[in-house]
């Protein structure tokens, strides 16, 4: 499946979260080990942009400041106006004929025109901040991403092989979008919402402390609500979480595996167990809906309450002429608007949480030791004849049990060398050690006559190319792809070494050719034809030692009769290192390492091995007498 | 979308909502009026028991809404992850049903989207139709009609506001829209290029790519970021103009108010209460042109959901079906041709084949040749064009497919197993299956010894798709799990291949010496000779037509493009003829 496929924009209250496939890492209430101190580090990401950060936060606070300041600037229109209205209908009571009350108009002409001003103002500012904001948090992830694409390259391989693909993946993405978000959106939210409770409380204050004690009173009630309401919607979104993903499971497994399911006669427990958990899906969900839609009602409720008071208690006052209409007016609104911020704070501060606990997943695989270059004291053999040399290695992956102790083995230009074993014996131990994606613990590799640990890993790698199994090609044209054996390549050079994989002759049938981009699962051409593209980039690579891993299945007879002819070719005049599975190879081969449960149990020739009688006499008898029974 | 829900949403639910609804708006606009009245008559005049009076009737009004809004979202709730259960339900019924044909045709992971996004998709749009957009036109009539009734002259001022509102929205969702869509592709790009890093990684550092690597994954991440900036900048100036657009409707009001109160048209209260009204008439258009982005999203989810349900299975079971009951093991292809969905040529032409028990039927021939077809016919997994296929004497169309696939026991090219523990993968063909006839299945297979060397047993536990498992190890876990269904007719679609020379040979001594397999039909499909030369019968398949039928020895002298997979096996195997 794939991490693309996350939904975006429907984002639920409190990253409760729709949609399938984000299913990993980031479940509402996972909490940072160390919020300040991670917290610290990403803002040390934005130290270049110090000055927008501080643009941000002048804007966003005077543009807040205006858009507080002035619904009681037009109160006072408001207030004008009423004021011309008591006057007109005093002087109608004292019986003069009044045919326009006595507004001052040229005041309110000129609240307005401040008001207008205000509010552009504060529109302005309001875009300044933000659209600054936007660069500083884009190009902040934009370096975030890049360091960590440039630590992948640091790490050693073993990280790769210790660590799903799936969840440092999940890291890049989901807890990249997270940062990008929050610093998008949530860091001037904090600061408008600051500044919204503050300045209304403030305004609030001016117009009337009593009234103001009244409005505050909501504070404590709708902390209460939220205190009750949130963690069961948290709660029930967890669940509904969780039911997602095994529902997903389930179906994805169900459909992949539709082959199994119809010839077992298996629709009927997969629908029992489909429906039991979509069952319990419903529970959660339609209960976690339900309860984070009570949230807004309830506020508003609170709200209301606070409101009601406040016009009751206003009404009066104004009744009793303590206080101006215009006001009261204005009161009424920061009322409404007061609890605004303080649910947003609530809120913001549990998404804070997930995303520094997000930004502490990437500091981690930025934390990761990098691949260390050890220097050793082992003096060159100056013309050494052999290409390569395994002098005494010693080898264990970490953590797990020896499996080389001492092994020696002699390497002279243009030998072959195969590796036999049976399925799973861990043949790929040998290629990681000849290209240093591990380093031995002790004894030597040496190549042509220097420890290979005494040259740089890129200077060593230039001497091999790989041919695997696994034919991994990047999502790109074919000639970029062949290119990539060596940068450097010319076209002509290119061109010669897709005639000699016979990668040509397919790829002019193909209507873009050479230019054909080769999608993400390379499924546009064939599974053998990737193989021999591989092998046209091991051809441009033109390497003196090569890697290769013979295939085994899945290729037709014609394009293996190809692909053999093709490595063949490769394997012409050059050092090879070949995990065999045919006969043919093993018995050229000037030497035959064998291996079994990750060691290597003997080495030598064919007939020195063969009159050993030992684990290769056996698996080449088995496959003898396989053959016998024809 | 609109079929999708009308089958499956009470009316009489969604009305109750809707009611709920109203009532809740209703007690949401009633409330500036009593405000605009606590002004109007309680201040105006300083009567405070009346001020009293509306404050007791405003807090229960507020309670009739609140309990409406509890009502409407426990209805919206139900109504909504109901409709999205009862899809799943029904997706996953019909998908369980299809044959390969339909899974072909729609693609197993696009299904596998349809079953889980596509519904999730539905399931939210009805939610919000039931709140946001039931909510959004009523509090725009409700809300106009007070607003003129208050005071129609002031009404004048949406005339300018309205027009001014659709164009600033459309303006930023015509710019806005194509970059979004943008950024979803560039954000799959950059996905991509991280990933090909991690699966690639020895691939890269062996030829030396890694700058190469970082330098296309700058470019991605450049094309990226330059992107987010021009869609978060448009984004940026959306809610200062949004605020600007209402703040300048207050300010137009209270002009055109001073105006007319001056004038004696209306009363102060009255404007109060319309500013209030215009608020919400304004709410409402924005929550509008907003639902209306998310629509045409669902709708294309909702055709996606349409086309599964639509579509029926071909492969039906007959009306008045045969029984299995007392027929012997036996294969026979009798003329069969067949041809894939659209495709213009035969993928197997007049096949005519017949195996009894005891005997193995071996098909060997290259990529193309229709091996995998011949296979996928046994099970009635797809249907023949012409001629008959017979297990144990019977048409496969004469008999349930659940009675036929009891027969047969198929191990398919491409080894899956369940996410649960060994135990239970290795009863999927068979619940009953004791644990000493699982061990005699792993023994025969050559997985015992794997199995063993965990020291959990049949306990072990089976990561999803069976990850946790080498692939070798996998196709002999297949293989044993096959054998554990007690069938007529026993299938290996290239089991072989994943398993080195010697384990390849074991397994096939073990199978053929077991007692239980003396009265069974085995079908092994391969590509070595090795594989299939022991078999009584091999078929040579070559470009769906038959280009050998025999055995090893006389296929050797009579089939041309036998004798040419021989030769080019022989060089690997020197020794297979000797």
């Amino acid at each position: 499946m794939s991490e693309t496929k996350h939904n975006n924009g429907t984002s639920s209250p409190r990253g409760g979260g729709h949609g399938f496939g984000g299913g990993h890492a980031n479940l509402p209430g996972s909490k940072p080990r160390n919020f300040w101190r991670t917290t610290g580090r990403l803002f040390k990401y934005m130290r270049r942009y110090y000055i927008g950060l501080a643009v941000v936060v002048v804007f966003a606070v005077t543009s807040q400041i205006f858009q507080i300041r002035t619904p009681k600037i037009l109160g006072e229109a408001t207030t004008e106006i009423f004021k011309g209205v008591m006057r007109g209908t005093a002087e109608q009571k004292a019986g003069m004929t009044v045919s326009r009350y006595p507004i001052d108009f040229d005041k309110i002409k000129h609240i307005i025109l401040i008001v207008i001003l205000m509010y552009l103002a504060s529109a302005l500012f309001s875009f300044i901040q933000q659209f600054v904001m936007t660069r500083i948090s884009q190009r902040t992830v934009y370096f975030l991403r890049r360091d960590l694409k440039r630590k992948m390259k640091h790490l050693p391989i073993n990280y790769y092989d210790t660590h799903e693909n799936g969840d440092i993946m999940s890291r890049a993405i989901n807890d990249m979008d997270n940062i990008a978000n929050t610093l998008q959106q949530n860091i001037t939210q904090v600061i408008t919402s600051t500044v919204m409770f503050i300045g209304t409380l403030w305004m609030m204050l001016t117009i009337s402390w009593k009234l103001t004690l009244i409005a505050l009173a909501i504070i404590p009630l709708s902390l209460i609500v939220m205190g009750i309401v949130a963690p069961r919607s948290q709660k029930f979104f967890a669940a509904q979480q969780k039911s997602l993903g095994l529902l997903n499971n389930k179906v994805e497994e169900t459909y992949g595996g539709h082959i199994e399911t119809k010839s077992f006669n298996h629709e009927a427990k997969d629908l029992t167990v489909f429906k039991a958990e979509n069952d319990r899906l419903f529970s959660a969900s339609w209960k976690a809906q339900m309860i984070s839609g009570f949230i807004m009602p309830l506020m508003t409720f609170v709200n209301n309450l606070g409101y009601i008071v406040v016009a009751i208690v206003g009404g009066t006052a104004v009744a009793h002429g303590t206080i101006a209409l215009g006001d009261i007016q204005a009161f009424l609104q920061y009322t409404q608007q007061f609890s605004q911020p303080i649910s947003q704070l609530a809120n913001l501060a549990n998404t804070i949480q997930q995303t520094i606990a997000s930004a502490e997943r990437i500091f981690e695989i930025l934390d990761e030791p990098d691949m260390v270059d050890t220097q050793v004291e082992i003096p060159d053999v100056p013309n050494d004849p052999r290409k390569i040399a395994m002098e005494h290695v010693q080898f264990g992956y970490d953590g797990s049990e020896v499996l080389l102790t001492d092994y020696n083995l002699d390497v002279h230009p243009g030998q072959m060398i195969a590796i036999v074993g049976p399925t799973g014996a861990g043949k790929t131990t040998i290629i990681n050690l000849l290209e240093r994606f591990y380093d031995i613990k002790a004894g030597s590799i040496k190549l042509e006559g220097r420890d290979t640990r005494n040259m740089s890993r890129e200077a060593l790698r230039a001497h091999f190319a790989m041919v695997l199994q696994d034919t991994w090609l990047f999502t790109g044209t074919i000639y970029d792809n062949l290119k990539y054996g060596r940068e450097e390549a010319t076209h002509d050079e290119i061109i010669a070494a897709a005639k000699a994989a016979h990668v040509d002759e397919f790829v002019r049938q193909l209507p873009d050719g050479y230019d054909t981009v080769l999608n993400e699962e390379a499924s546009n051409i064939s599974q053998g034809q990737r193989q021999l593209l591989t092998i046209a980039r091991a051809f441009v690579a033109d390497p003196d030692i090569l890697i290769l891993d013979e295939a085994t299945s899945s290729v037709d007879t014609r394009t293996e009769l190809q692909i053999q002819h093709a490595m063949n070719q490769l394997l012409k005049g050059r050092t090879s290192f070949v995990v065999a599975h045919r006969l043919s190879t093993i018995q050229d081969a000037d030497n035959i390492i064998v291996m079994n449960h990750g060691s290597i149990i003997e080495t030598g020739t064919h007939e020195e091995l063969l009159a050993k009688n030992g684990f290769y006499a056996d698996l080449y008898n088995s496959q003898f007498s396989g053959s016998l029974a024809v | 979308m609109w079929k999708l829900i009308k089958k499956r949403v009470s009316f009489w639910a969604v009305l109750l909502a809707t009611v709920f609804m109203i009532i809740q708006v209703i007690a949401n606009l009633s409330l500036p009026k009593l405000t605009a009245d606590i002004v109007n008559k309680g201040i105006t005049n300083g009567d405070v028991a009346l001020i009293q009076r509306i404050g007791i009737q405003m807090l229960g009004i507020s309670l009739i809404s609140i309990i409406a809004a509890v009502g409407n979202v426990f209805l919206a709730s139900r109504i909504s992850q109901g409709l999205g259960r009862d899809l799943r339900n029904e997706i996953f019924t019909k998908v369980t049903n299809y044959s390969n044909d339909e899974f072909d045709r729609l693609g197993t992971s696009s299904l596998i989207t349809r079953t889980t996004n596509d519904v999730v998709q539905v399931q939210n749009v009805m939610m919000m139709m039931l709140r946001m957009m039931i909510m959004a036109p009523i509090t725009l009539i409700g809300a106009s009609f007070l607003a003129y009734q208050r005071d129609h002259q002031l009404t004048q001022i949406f005339i300018y506001v309205i027009p001014v509102l659709l164009i600033v929205i459309g303006g930023l969702m015509y710019f806005a829209v194509p970059l979004f869509k943008r950024m979803q592709k560039l954000t799959d790009r950059l996905n991509l290029v991280f990933r090909e890093g991690l699966t690639g990684v020895r691939v890269i550092r062996a030829f030396r790519r890694d700058d190469f690597e970082q330098k296309r994954f700058d470019l991605a991440n450049t094309d990226f970021t330059n992107n987010a900036l021009k869609v978060f900048s448009i984004m940026a100036g959306m809610f200062p103009l949004m605020t600007l657009i209402m703040s300048g409707t207050n300010i137009g009001i209270t002009w055109m108010g001073a105006n007319l109160i001056a004038n004696q048209a209306t009363e102060t209260g009255n404007m109060i209460a319309f500013m209030t009204y215009a608020m919400q008439i304004l709410f409402s258009f924005m929550m509008l042109s907003f639902v209306f982005v998310f629509l045409p999203r669902a709708q294309a989810a909702a055709d996606r959901i349409n086309e599964v349900l639509n579509l029926n299975t071909k492969i039906k079971d007959p009306k008045a079906p045969k029984s299995f009951a007392k027929t012997q093991a036996a294969l026979q292809f009798d003329h069969v041709d067949y041809r894939y969905r659209k495709a213009e040529e035969l993928a197997l032409a007049d096949i005519n084949v017949a195996v009894h028990a005891g005997q193995t039927l071996a098909i060997i021939g290259g990529t193309g040749s229709g091996k995998s077809s011949f296979v996928n016919l046994i099970p009635r997994f797809y249907d023949v064009e012409k001629g008959r296929v017979l297990v144990n004497g019977l048409d496969v169309r004469d008999v349930t497919k659940a009675d036929l696939r009891d027969q047969v026991s198929l191990v398919p090219q491409k080894a899956l197993l369940f996410k649960g523990n060994l135990r239970e993968n290795m009863q999927y063909g068979n619940a009953a299956a004791t644990d000493e006839a699982i061990w005699h299945a792993l023994d025969i297979a050559q997985a015992s010894d794997f199995v063993k060397e965990t020291g959990k047993g049949l306990d072990m536990t089976v990561e999803q798709g069976g990850n946790n498992f080498s692939g070798g190890q996998k196709q002999r876990l297949a293989i044993a799990r096959a054998l554990v269904k007690d069938a007529s007719i026993y299938v290996f679609d290239d089991s072989f291949s994943a398993l080195d020379f010697k384990t390849d040979a074991q397994l096939r001594e073990a199978l053929t010496n077991d007692p239980q397999m003396k009265n069974k039909v085995i079908v092994i499909v391969g590509q070595r000779v090795s594989t299939v030369a022991s078999a009584d019968e091999i078929l040579v398949l070559d470009n769906g037509r038959m280009a050998g039928y025999g055995t090893h020895e006389e296929l050797k002298t009579n089939s041309p493009v036998y004798q040419d997979i021989l030769a080019s096996q022989i060089r690997e195997g020197a020794a297979v003829d000797e």
